[in-house]
């Protein structure tokens, strides 16, 4: 096996899951969202936080902003513009806008 | 179990005994035991003490949304300053300036994501509880709380004008049956659609009605009902009943936000006013238009740039 064909695999297993939830999220944005009317306090809205941070940071720890983005979004809090943190180091086959 | 069912379980439990409780109560209040309307009512109990539960979050939120008056020129001015701009930078640069006035001013009139994602898991649990009705009535799975295998057949032979709880449309042949579904799903959709044009239309601010995310969203308003009408098919009775109630309550709800405290420079505001104004002149009382404090005049040359060691003289 040549080194180029486990980089390759290697790129693929980073991208495929940031392709899936980013997918899952423009689903709902484009499906469910339109329901509710606009909801969120926060700008830019937690989805799109979301699918900024995963792309950003990668599924795990971008999930893991997402879901703590959501816990924050609640009738207590003051909402306003809250942006996703820039990645503390720059590794390869992010995407970062 | 599945995989969803394994998640769901601890909800499916709470559901569980909300309902029986009201069933309960319902038979205490002289209802049949047994199969019967009381289980009907059941559902209509859970969405009620569900909702109940979540009106502290929306009193909050009417709380947060009182100081909207006051920033009115101001937001009216960043309205102002995009107005026609629908590129997609300048609404990203409106939304962000306007959250930032939201929070400079400590009110929010947006309702937050997380009480809204929080109701999805109880439908979707009372869609699975109401769909293994049958395997818990006929012993094949476990009782879910105190719903057990009597209690699961009562529920299931259950029914609204014939169509029990766990029917659905594609899976009966009987027409009766499939006209009352038909009938839930159009009350369904009808709700929902209602609920939906009374936010966008009546509660919005003339200038967050252009752009195209408004388009997009008036066209999912008429495209989604037809969506659901498709969808509707596949649900059980007994969540078409609990979908239509939940759109009842919530169209109350927002009645009487929209009616109590419009959003600023919405129709509804100025149908507010015009009764006031009506009611005042009725009195004798001439109320005095409020005059919105005039936004700066741009002027015809920018000011120049200075630099920095230079700008001291100038004070």
């Amino acid at each position: 096996m040549s080194s180029a064909v486990l980089s390759r695999g290697r790129e693929i297993a980073r991208a495929l899951p940031v392709a899936v939830l980013v997918g899952a999220i423009r689903v709902y944005q484009a499906v469910v969202s339109p329901w509710t009317g606009p909801t969120c306090k926060y700008f830019p809205s937690c989805s799109q936080y979301a699918v900024i941070a995963i792309r950003r940071h990668g599924p795990l720890r971008g999930t893991g902003m997402a879901l703590w983005r959501i816990l924050r979004c609640n009738p207590w809090s003051l909402g306003g513009v809250d942006d996703v943190p820039p990645a503390r180091h720059e590794h390869r086959g992010a995407h970062t806008h | 179990m599945g995989f969803f069912d394994t998640i769901l379980y601890p909800i499916q439990w709470v559901v569980a005994w909300i309902m029986y409780g009201s069933h309960q109560l319902f038979m205490a209040l002289g209802f049949q035991d047994g199969p019967g309307f009381a289980w009907v009512l059941s559902i209509v109990a859970l969405v009620i003490v569900i909702r109940i539960l979540l009106i502290p979050l929306f009193f909050k939120q009417i709380k947060a949304s009182r100081g909207m008056q006051m920033m009115q020129p101001e937001l009216q001015a960043i309205q102002k300053k995009y107005k026609g701009k629908t590129d997609p930078s300048s609404r990203e640069a409106m939304g962000r300036e306007t959250m930032e006035l939201y929070r400079k001013h400590g009110t929010n009139p947006m309702a937050s994501c997380l009480p809204i994602l929080l109701q999805s898991p109880i439908f979707f649990a009372l869609f699975r509880l109401l769909y293994n009705l049958g395997n818990i009535a006929s012993g094949t799975q476990d009782p879910i709380g105190p719903i057990d295998q009597p209690v699961a057949a009562d529920i299931e032979n259950s029914d609204l004008f014939g169509a029990q709880l766990s029917d659905v449309f594609l899976q009966t042949d009987d027409w009766s049956v499939r006209i009352v579904i038909l009938f839930l799903i159009v009350a369904m959709s009808a709700t929902t659609f209602f609920t939906q044009r009374q936010l966008t239309m009546k509660n919005m601010p003339k200038a967050a009605l252009e752009g195209p995310m408004a388009n997009t969203q008036k066209m999912l308003l008429y495209v989604l009902p037809l969506i659901f009408l498709i969808s509707g098919v596949n649900f059980p009775v007994g969540v078409l009943i609990y979908w239509t109630t939940t759109n009842l309550w919530s169209m109350g709800q927002q009645f009487y936000t929209i009616k109590r405290m419009p959003a600023p420079g919405s129709e509804a505001e100025r149908l507010l006013k015009e009764k006031r104004a009506a009611k005042a002149a009725k009195k004798g009382i001439v109320v005095e238009e409020e005059k919105a404090p005039e936004p700066p005049k741009p002027q015809g040359q920018r000011q120049q740039p200075v630099r920095k060691n230079r700008q001291k003289k100038k004070k």
